[in-house]
């Protein structure tokens, strides 16, 4: 276990810009193979596979996936490779890939981890590979001393029968499938297998990136997630945005998307305690939004420091989220007694008044690019780093490290941390702060 | 580049064209761009002051410049002459004006500079310190970007 998160840890930090091709690994008679992860489901555990009589020797038969009847293949014996006997109970390593428009899961020895490659890197076969026919592979690529083959589902397992695998006869070797303490690590293995699956399908579904800004949060959140799905019989594994969504729904901070409530306001007001601020008060805040967040933030910032000049630079690069957010229209309801001063009667709603919105400057602006103004008191930007590369998220704390004036305040999301020599940690309770040193 | 100053380009960009061109145009996805990226072919720059600093930058195939520039005539033009080079340059002050004016209208104060046209190939522009906002039309003729790099005074 430790050896592979390890592993895993390092392959994370190795991980260069370049990095645009995925596989699952898993090993056939000893060797490495990889799938395009963009064909894997998922990967699943099974035993016991309903026999369809007359069938090809490799197909083992058909299995109900939660409702879903899909058709089992084993890969080592449609490849001519020697296939483990096995006891009738024990369950089997089996990838669930997506194919065109159907699903179909395949039997392997064991499921490895998934492997993150530059497509660059992938050389096509030489034409003298053995084992399997060479049409069905689609290169061969080496990670960490290790080759791979990658098969090209799509023509082994796509519409096109393939008649000479019919003949093909099955060798069984007699060999003990597993030793017992290898089950135990297998167990063990599968946890970390599914772990890094969840880390792989966060970023797919959600543009989600593990990284030491979040891991503490998402190892923890792995748990909770594998006990409570394992209790309601779920998958642990994501297999769709909507789980990945339901993942992720603890993270996000509080009121997220809304208007700040009473209690996080004198939370980020009890902050706002350490920031010493001459004159004007220049605040930067990425990943606005829609605005509901940097309107609580300037209604705060007022109240904080009334005498001082009020500026905050307000970014999203989703346009159609932030072309509302200069003239937001909003009901008395959605805010908290606090905003009441600061809000007029406008034509269609409630508006923020004139002092605020002057005080804002919205802008359509990627963060990754040159962000053309000066140095700031503070920043707020909640939940924005996970949503970045891993380099981009290293880029932008350095970014916010230097747009940051001495003695400045950053506000993360309430899960995302940061450990750096540049920054005292000051969170309190709901609110994740650093000061700058 | 602030919110408010992207419709009132995109807004004019589509009444002038639509209205020169009496065809129906389409808008492509907007989007940012930092980087250097390549001229098509013809480019009209024009200069913008006042609360902001910054470009507009009107970029399109020689083809299409030719195209546009026979339809806003009336007449045929076969190369980049000095009309066809002039009816250029005044559909991007036409369009800029436009939008500037709207600006205005919103509390915005923004001046222009006389458009300048530039011919030739295989051109690139880059934008040290602003980022650009890219707004594709497409024409029946072609396509056109407009290219709007502002930042605030600060």
């Amino acid at each position: 276990m430790s050896t592979i998160s390890d592993e895993l840890k390092q392959e994370e930090a190795e991980k260069v810009e370049n990095i645009d091709y995925k596989m699952v690994t898993f090993s056939l008679a000893g060797k490495d193979y990889g799938i395009d992860i963009m064909k894997v489901k998922e990967i699943s555990k099974a035993k016991r596979f309903t026999y369809v009589p007359n069938a090809d020797p490799y197909v083992r038969g058909v299995y109900n996936l939660r409702g879903d009847i899909i058709s089992i293949i084993d890969l080592r014996i449609m490849f001519n490779l020697p296939a483990p006997k096995r006891e009738e109970a024990s369950f089997e390593d089996m990838i669930i890939l997506r194919l065109d428009d159907y699903l179909i899961g395949v039997i392997v020895d064991s499921i490895d981890k998934v492997v993150g490659i530059n497509s660059e890197s992938i050389q096509p076969p030489h034409p003298i590979f053995g084992d399997i026919n060479i049409k069905f592979i689609k290169g061969v690529v080496e990670n960490e001393g290790r080759l791979y083959l990658i098969l090209d589902v799509e023509k082994i397992l796509g519409d096109t029968r393939h008649e000479e695998e019919t003949n093909a006869q099955p060798q069984l070797v007699k060999q003990p499938v597993r030793e017992p303490e290898a089950e135990q690590d297998h167990a063990e293995k599968t946890g970390e297998t599914d772990y890094a699956f969840v880390v792989e399908t966060l970023q797919t579904f959600r543009d989600f990136h593990v990284t030491e800004y979040n891991r503490n949060w998402v190892r923890n959140r792995f748990e909770e997630w594998r006990q409570q799905r394992t209790k309601e019989g779920a998958e642990v594994q994501l297999q769709e945005a909507e789980d990945a969504d339901r993942f992720l729904q603890p993270f996000y901070s509080p009121y997220s998307g809304g208007f700040w409530g009473t209690d996080y306001c004198s939370a980020v007001k009890e902050i706002l305690k350490q920031l010493q601020v001459q004159g004007n008060v220049m605040v930067w805040n990425p990943g606005c939004g829609a605005g509901y967040e940097t309107y609580s933030l300037a209604v705060i910032l007022r109240e904080s420091f009334p005498n001082s000049q009020l500026k905050v630079w307000a970014h999203d690069n989703d346009l159609l989220n932030i072309s509302t957010a200069p003239n937001l229209i909003f009901s008395p309801a959605e805010v908290a007694d606090e905003f009441e001063d600061y809000t007029v009667e406008g034509k269609n709603g409630l508006q923020f008044n004139k002092e605020i919105r002057d005080a804002i400057f919205f802008e359509f602006h990627n963060v990754l690019h040159s962000n053309p103004f000066p140095e700031v008191d503070l920043i707020v930007a909640r939940d924005i780093l996970s949503f970045q590369k891993q380099d981009e998220q290293d880029r932008l704390v350095q970014e916010f490290a230097e747009k940051l004036k001495p003695g400045g305040v950053l506000i993360l999301g309430s899960r995302e941390e940061i450990v750096s020599d540049m920054f005292d940690d000051i969170s309190n309770g709901m609110v994740r702060a650093y000061k700058k040193r | 580049m602030r919110v408010e100053y992207i419709n009132p380009f995109v807004e004019a960009a589509f009444n002038v064209l639509r209205e020169v061109l009496s065809e129906e145009v389409k808008r492509g996805e907007l989007f940012l761009k930092s980087t250097s990226q390549p001229v098509l072919g013809v480019a009209v720059i024009v200069g913008l002051t006042g609360d902001v600093e910054g470009r507009v930058l009107f970029d399109m195939k020689k083809s299409v410049a030719l195209t546009i520039a026979s339809q806003m005539n009336g007449e045929e033009l076969q190369t980049m002459d000095d009309l066809a080079k002039a009816t250029i340059s005044e559909l991007a002050n036409m369009i800029t004006g436009q939008a500037v004016t709207k600006l205005h209208e919103l509390g915005f104060k923004f001046d222009l500079t006389p458009p300048a046209i530039i011919t030739g190939d295989n051109m690139e522009v880059s934008n040290s310190g602003v980022e650009a906002l890219i707004v594709p039309v497409e024409l029946q003729a072609g396509k056109i970007e407009i290219n709007v790099a502002v930042r605030e005074r600060a």
